[in-house]
């Protein structure tokens, strides 16, 4: 479990210490991408809480949606478009809904490990 | 995360499969904190886009003072301007008023000079000679037919009241405070003795000067009852010279 933690610091003192310079125009795609990294995550845990997580899907989701995010709000630049938003939308609700399902299926395992309990105890 | 991956990666149970999850892990792991930083770092708040922002809006703050106040400015140096343009506007019209004054000082101070006979004088006027009347012998005496001091000064007062710029008696100018004396048969006039006929020279409007003598009932009518002979002469150019430096004291 260390390398993705070891993973995850990399990351983040890359993140901190690199020296490059994106202009402020591709902020959004950044955000962007932010938020589908976050929606795919969130989409991982969910269907691993659910039991249907499959590794493939969950890897290559993470960079396709990045990339796919990122390029939507590329054309959308370019067309004059704010099709950011759109993705912004879609990751936005689909993360609220992911988070929606983890917290109930959280809840169901919860109180049934609490029944459970209950009665080992009774 | 790290329970839930840990418990993803549990799940796998070959190790070889499970080594190589573990390293997709960490790669999007890596992805995903780089992300997170990186747009921390560059959008979030005190980041280097949120400085410049910053400082964009600082710059445009000063130069949206500095406009005011060079619109200010402006609008202050106009209001100056104006009030600049009409000072001179009063200087120049006080100028010309000055210069109106001047004109007509000059013009007054042309007559003053003439009228004291400090200057020469020249320019149409009248030529009034008075004489003593044909000797008389009914007449017993004499004073009814001279003429006298008095009648002189009837005449030069006449011309002067119709608005001769200059006088002069037998040649000499009289002046403001000129005197006309009655010394027996001749006339001082500023000590200078003059005899009979008495030419008196005016300069001015001739029409005016001779229809103020020749009124009815006035100079030249009383003149007549006198018994003295008076002419009047219209002249088209009368020169007179200046007043004698001698005949002053």
């Amino acid at each position: 479990m260390w390398l993705p933690i070891l993973g995850l610091i990399l990351g983040v003192s890359l993140g901190f210490l690199s020296d490059i310079q994106i202009p402020q125009e591709y902020g959004n795609y950044l955000s962007i991408a932010v938020l589908a990294a976050l929606d795919t995550l969130l989409g991982g845990i969910r269907a691993h809480l659910q039991r249907v997580y499959d590794d493939l899907v969950f890897i290559t989701g993470f960079f396709f949606n990045i990339l796919l995010a990122a390029a939507l709000a590329f054309l959308g630049v370019h067309l004059g478009v704010d099709l950011y938003l759109a993705a912004i939308f879609a990751f936005g609700v689909r993360l609220f809904q992911n988070l929606a399902v983890i917290r109930r299926v959280l809840l169901t395992k919860w109180s049934e490990i609490r029944k459970v309990s209950e009665t080992n105890n009774s | 995360m790290t329970e839930q991956t840990e418990r993803q990666t549990a799940l796998q149970t070959p190790s070889r499969k499970k080594r190589n999850n573990r390293m997709w892990y960490a790669l999007v792991f890596l992805v995903l904190g780089f992300i997170l930083a990186f747009s921390y770092r560059t959008l979030g708040p005190g980041s280097e886009a949120q400085q410049i922002q910053s400082e964009a809006d600082a710059r445009e703050e000063t130069y949206r003072a500095e406009l005011i106040e060079q619109k200010e400015r402006n609008k202050q140096l106009t209001e100056e301007i104006a009030s600049k343009q009409k000072r001179i506007a009063e200087v120049e019209q006080g100028l010309s008023d000055s210069e109106e004054n001047h004109d007509t000082l000059v013009k007054e101070a042309k007559s003053l000079r003439l009228l004291l006979g400090v200057v020469p004088a020249a320019g149409q006027g009248v030529r009034v000679s008075l004489e003593d009347g044909d000797y008389d012998p009914a007449q017993q005496n004499p004073n009814d037919y001279i003429v006298h001091e008095s009648q002189v000064l009837t005449v030069v007062n006449e011309l002067k009241i119709a608005g001769a710029q200059a006088l002069s008696i037998n040649g000499q100018r009289l002046n403001a405070n000129s005197s006309i004396k009655c010394t027996g048969p001749v006339i001082a006039v500023d000590g200078q003795t003059f005899p009979a006929p008495f030419v008196i020279e005016a300069v001015g409007d001739v029409d005016a000067l001779n229809s103020s003598l020749t009124l009815k009932g006035g100079v030249m009518d009383t003149l007549m009852l006198d018994n003295i002979v008076m002419t009047i002469e219209k002249k088209k150019e009368i020169i007179m010279p200046a007043l004698r430096e001698d005949a002053q004291s």
